[in-house]
């Protein structure tokens, strides 16, 4: 996957158009979004991959460009000229995590990466001690935050008795004093920021400047605005010439802004009524040989700054209180994880099961890869969930409606046989729905009773039923309903799933001819181990195109079934014939269908599989855009029984931040609605990503949940009619603003 | 169409008797020759009334905003269907209330073309015949084919039937789909001088009386931004600098929600050419977004939406 | 007066989204890479902020040119205000240089928090194009006494 990404960056910033060639074994694009990431590469970036073994790299002497060589899938030994070489390298651990290791104590696995366990899978062998991220296996940035939140998690569950018992007592800010209707008297604090500012502006010109506009009653200079003395200073001027609006010039808002807003808050000054001009990190720093040029850009940006300063008004910050109950729906593994940790937490939550009882896929899984129990694991777990006495756990649960936002939903369901309704009062939602497996059409999957798919195969091999006994020859296919146009995503564990049926397959029945049919073989991490495994134990794998994929007929010899599987091996260039007595099929990992239900109801999106969709694919993995909501497990994406429990506890440790809060204070910079100029026409609900508008049908205007909205701004510059604006940066102030130019 | 002329009188009158609308808006006969007027029927009216000619040329939808909470019926040719579409999906009207009579559309007349065969001379009377119009005037008469006399907006028209209705009347006309946009593409081979000349010239001519804007049924807004005052984003004075403004916004403000019926044009006295900008968007919004305004009462207009894929070459 | 050509220094408003391109700036500031003068940046939320109207204000208050800059498609602070932001954009650009304004007057880039550099590189070649069509003077409605 990084080879593909690098290959299409390099090709959007190169000058001049380049070829590039992936040598490649197996493409192995089985993270969110990255099989049509892959596809795109191939289809509109005309990246080349060709599946191959490189065997040689040699320097032309003439030119210095490189000549590979190159073993195609047919075998045939091949060359080819290429300006530049990158090598794919995989990843190891360093070697001071290795000593680190050895002096607190903890294992290793044989790669040396912490060794963890399938359902412990950020536990090290030390009790307390967890590990997240490549330390505990080469991954991605997704799994390395999920993995960081979930060790946050177990840390906050063992923790949780002793929490905010550090925090010392919550200030007190002065009452706030009320502008409104007083002319604007601005005060302006201009830095030197050392030299950083006062060696390359005129500083003692831009104080001049700035006196003589219009409503300042204030100018001073200081060696550093920042200090803490300057701050006693701003509280004091503020007092003493009635300052009701403050601009300092200075650095960056990005920076110092919340400083300045605690200081004039403790003057007792609404922290809204601030404005900062950035005269360092992007004028001083970055003008320095135009000294004068860039003072007059400061006296400009200055400008700009105290004419939004006059239209400046007081925010209100809205506070919410908080209910500290979780809610979790679903009852399958990652459900489970999560509320059994929110719980561990000391959070009172409710599990919602739509089933009669609590176990979801898993209950069809009976080992892990590496041979674990499941159904122990599964049984273990549904009874501490069950025996903790702040689960609450709901079976045959229908969820009629839900209500509210961060902190504060409700949520009304039924349970059991019961009409009765139950309406939950909750501060977070975990979604953990899972997901299913796919029924095949194909390959007479429901016609033949010896074709089958892995899930159902695992259960005859843990159970031995009759159906494999005596079997011969069994053939897998693998990526049937994953990968094609209908789903074009990976479903990321069916590799593993068949390597795993099929090893404990020929454990039990050494005699069996396995034969596993495949696109690309995606063993990622620690589970290429069993692929290799796998071969030597002579499991026969055999690729295949999507243009050619292996050909199944059924027949009927003597009223016998006889199934017969036929398919082009790509290395021997022929035709292939195997006689099975079971296909079994690699079927893909399908989202719920009810997933749209639950997405209108907690506004959360689904991508274009219908999976849902989180804040950020790589930064903010179980979070939502809508806060106060997340996700984990198989409603996510297809993923490991180890990955599922990581996640699951991200989710729980992000709920626990917003539940250990009695208040969250939200941003005073939200948008407003102008009713009377509103049309609604709705253009303003449709760009809102975080779902904060709606259009009163009652008088069809646009209103805005201020506990929703993030102050973005796009539907303030949508609005056609000018009925919404911005707190903070309005349609006037920006006017302002553009008036000095 | 005289036919549909016909059906449409029994469909009205039918749907009055039924009690299923409360108003009617269609087409009845002008006071003066290649003229219609639209008329507001309720119940009691008499149907007779209505007419359905190549005269029909105001824009019915525009009216829509002044009954939004009667049950409406209203006669559609393709360009208002389409109107109707928007105003849908912009929840300015509401369906359960409106019966749409869906109507084939030839194109309607420009009046202006007609003064052009004339020479200015005054029409006295006009009989509409299959395949053209015979009007009468200096006490001669001088038959026209339509295709000289249609409304440049009709002549590139692709959506000659109602795209959606609840009753369509007669039988579709014939679409044929051209290309609309012959004329921007000519416009955008200029050089930026040429271009930027025109603009002005054409502006220039613009007395700022907003007639454009009032027949527009998709400036609904509550109050434009161009009579504003806080802010006020631009000046309200006839200087030109000001009413370029007004032009280069409106135009924007009709991005995907233009579908060149024309109502702006026609309601101009100073013969602005507006078409000009409202077209160009119309071509940039299909090009860059695939999007046409109002053929689909379900496709969500083109700002409301985004693709990760939308065009940004001119993006650094 | 003659030489209050040369001495012309185009002036230049910078939309910048708080959480990507005004955060680029000040990273370009951090690494002290040098670029022209002439930028006048407005601290927005997001690109989504921006109202085209904004940029045709800019131009008729006598701004020389007019810069949008946003987060990488995908990387938006608040999820997907810089592609609302971009069919906007896309549409008065080509609206604009439609009627004959010229191309370098009103630009767009998408410059990340970690991007000083191109930031830089941004606002030099928006700069370097506006000096060489010139002084704004189409859309301009007051007077300006350019010093």
């Amino acid at each position: 996957m990084y080879a593909i990404k690098e290959a299409v960056i390099a090709k959007e910033h190169s000058e001049t158009p380049l070829d590039i060639t992936i040598f490649n074994m197996d493409i192995r694009t089985y993270g969110k979004e990255f099989e049509k990431y892959y596809e795109r590469a191939k289809q509109e970036h005309n990246i080349r991959f060709l599946r191959s073994k490189v065997y040689g790299i040699e320097e032309i002497d003439t030119t210095g460009n490189l000549n590979v060589k190159y073993a195609n899938i047919a075998g045939e030994i091949k060359e080819e000229e290429f300006d530049i070489v990158v090598l794919s390298v995989g990843l190891k651990p360093e070697s001071s995590a290795v000593s680190l290791a050895e002096r607190i104590g903890i294992s290793l696995n044989k790669y040396n990466f912490c060794e963890t366990t399938p359902f412990y899978p950020v536990h090290t062998s030390k009790p307390g001690i967890y590990v997240c991220g490549a330390f505990q296996g080469p991954k991605d940035i997704p799994e390395t935050v999920m993995e960081a939140s979930s060790a946050a998690a177990h840390s906050s569950a063992l923790l949780s008795s002793v929490r905010g018992s550090l925090v010392t007592d919550e200030k007190e800010y002065p009452k706030e004093r009320v502008v409104i209707g007083e002319p604007p008297r601005i005060g302006v604090f201009i830095c030197h920021c050392g030299i950083n500012i006062g060696g390359v502006l005129d500083i003692a010109s831009l104080k001049q400047f700035v006196k003589s506009l219009p409503n300042v009653v204030f100018t001073d200079d200081n060696l550093y605005t920042c200090s803490s003395d300057t701050q006693g200073i701003i509280k004091e001027m503020i007092d003493e010439h009635s300052i009701n609006r403050v601009v300092v010039a200075s650095c960056s808002p990005r920076t110092h802004e919340p400083l300045f807003q605690e200081t004039i808050r403790e003057a007792g000054l609404n922290p809204y009524l601030f404005e900062m001009v950035n005269i360092r990190d992007q004028c001083s720093w970055v003008h320095m040989d135009e000294p004068e040029l860039a003072t007059k850009k400061a006296k400009d940006l200055i400008d700009m700054a105290i004419s939004k300063a006059r239209l400046l008004v007081p925010l209100k910050m809205v506070s919410l209180t908080t209910t500290p109950v979780g809610l979790v729906i679903g009852g399958g593994i990652a459900g489970m994880v999560s509320a059994l940790n929110l719980a561990q937490q000391g959070f009172e939550v409710n599990l919602l099961e739509k089933g009669m009882s609590l176990g979801g896929l898993a209950k069809k899984v009976y080992t892990t890869l590496n041979g674990e129990d499941v159904q122990q694991y599964v049984k273990d777990l549904t009874k501490s969930v069950t025996d903790h006495p702040l689960v609450n756990v709901y079976t045959r649960v229908k969820i009629l409606e839900s209500e509210g936002y961060i902190g504060n939903f409700t949520t009304k369901i039924t349970s059991g046989s019961k009409k009765d309704i139950i309406e939950i009062k909750h501060g977070t939602v975990i979604i953990a729905t899972g997901a299913e497996e796919y029924k095949p059409e194909e390959y007479f999957c429901k016609k033949s009773r010896n074709v089958t798919t892995l899930l159902d195969l695992e259960s005859d091999i843990a159970k031995k039923s009759k159906r494999i006994a005596n079997v011969k020859n069994v053939v897998m296919i693998n990526c049937v309903g994953s990968r094609d146009e209908e789903r074009p995503y990976c479903s990321r564990v069916c590799c593993s799933q068949s390597i795993k049926c099929a090893l404990n397959l020929k454990t039990q029945n050494p005699e069996v001819n396995i034969y596993i049919l495949y696109r690309d073989i995606r063993t990622y991490g620690f589970s290429e181990d069993y692929y290799r495994q796998a071969r030597e134990e002579g499991i026969i794998f055999i690729q295949y195109e999507p243009e050619n994929p292996p050909d199944v007929k059924m027949d009927k010899i003597q009223g016998k079934e006889v199934l017969t599987v036929q398919l082009k091996d790509p290395v021997l260039g022929q035709d292939f014939i195997i006689d099975a007595d079971i296909v079994a099929l690699a079927a893909g990992t399908i989202p719920l269908k009810t997933n749209k239900d639950l997405s209108q109801m907690f506004k959360v999106p689904l991508n274009g599989d219908g999976f849902f969709l989180e804040a950020h694919m790589k930064l903010r993995p179980v979070d939502f855009a809508t806060d106060g909501v997340f996700v984990c497990g198989l409603a996510h994406n297809p993923k490991s029984i180890s990955e599922t429990i990581v996640q699951a506890n991200a989710a729980a440790s992000r709920a626990s931040i917003i539940l250990s809060k009695e208040i969250v204070e939200l941003e005073g910079t939200v948008s407003i609605v102008n009713k009377n100029k509103c049309s609604g026409c709705g253009l303003c609900e449709a760009v809102c990503a975080f779902k904060a508008i709606t259009i009163d049908p009652e008088e069809n205007v646009a209103v805005i949940n201020e506990a929703l909205c993030k102050g973005c701004g796009a539907c303030v510059a949508s609005c056609r009619g000018g009925a919404i604006d911005l707190y903070g940066f309005s349609n006037k102030q920006i006017f302002s603003m553009l008036k000095t130019i | 169409m005289e036919t549909n002329e016909n059906e449409i009188r029994l469909t009205v009158k039918k749907l009055f008797d039924e009690d299923k609308i409360d108003i009617l808006i269609g087409y009845s006969p002008g006071t003066l020759p290649l003229r219609t007027s639209p008329v507001f029927l309720r119940k009691e009216d008499d149907v007779e009334v209505l007419v359905w000619n190549s005269f029909c040329e105001n824009t019915l939808s525009n009216y829509l905003k002044n009954y939004k909470d009667k049950r409406v019926g209203i006669v559609a040719k393709g360009c208002d269907s389409r109107l109707i579409n928007l105003l849908l999906l912009e929840s300015q009207v509401k369906k359960e209330n409106l019966v749409v009579i869906g109507v084939p559309c030839r194109g309607v007349i420009d009046r202006k073309k007609i003064d052009k065969i004339t020479g200015g001379m005054e029409v006295t009377g006009s009989e509409e015949k299959e395949d053209g119009i015979l009007i009468f005037f200096d006490g001669t008469d001088k038959k026209v084919t339509k295709a000289d006399i249609l409304h440049d907006s009709c002549m590139i028209c692709n959506y000659k039937n109602a795209v959606s209705s609840d009753i369509f009347i007669g039988e579709k006309e014939k679409e044929e789909k051209v290309d609309p946009y012959n004329k921007i593409r000519e416009m955008e081979e200029n050089s930026t001088d040429e271009r930027w000349n025109y603009f002005n010239k054409e502006i220039e001519k613009c007395i700022r009386c907003y007639a454009c804007r009032n027949v527009c049924p998709m400036c609904y807004c509550q109050e434009c931004f161009v009579d504003c005052t806080d802010p006020e984003w631009f000046g309200k004075t006839a200087e030109i600098k000001d009413t370029k403004m007004f032009h280069i916004v409106r135009a924007y403000h009709m991005a995907g929600r233009c579908v060149d019926c024309g109502a702006c044009v026609k309601a101009c006295p100073m013969d602005v050419d507006l078409r000009f900008l409202t077209k160009k968007i119309e071509k940039d919004v299909l090009e860059f977004f695939a999007y046409e305004a109002g053929v689909k009462d379900d496709e969500p207009p083109p700002f409301t939406t985004f693709k990760p894929e939308d065009p940004q070459e001119f993006i650094r | 007066m003659e030489d209050n050509k040369a001495e012309w220094e185009p002036k230049i408003v910078a939309f910048l989204c708080n959480w990507c391109s005004y955060a680029g700036a000040d990273l370009a500031g951090v690494s002290r890479i040098q670029y022209p003068p002439n930028t006048r940046t407005i601290r927005v939320p997001c690109s989504g902020r921006v109202n085209p109207l904004f940029i045709l204000k800019a131009l008729q208050n006598g701004a020389d040119g007019v810069l949008v800059s946003g987060c990488h498609p995908g990387d938006c602070h608040y999820l997907s205000g810089n592609y609302v932001a971009r069919r906007k954009f896309a549409i008065l650009k080509s609206l604009l240089k439609y009627i004959g304004i010229e191309e370098e007057r009103v630009q767009f880039s998408w410059v990340s928090a970690a991007e000083g550099g191109k930031f830089a590189e941004v606002v030099n070649e928006v700069t370097k194009g506006v000096r060489r069509i010139g002084k704004a003077t189409k859309l301009v409605k007051e007077i300006y006494n350019g010093n």
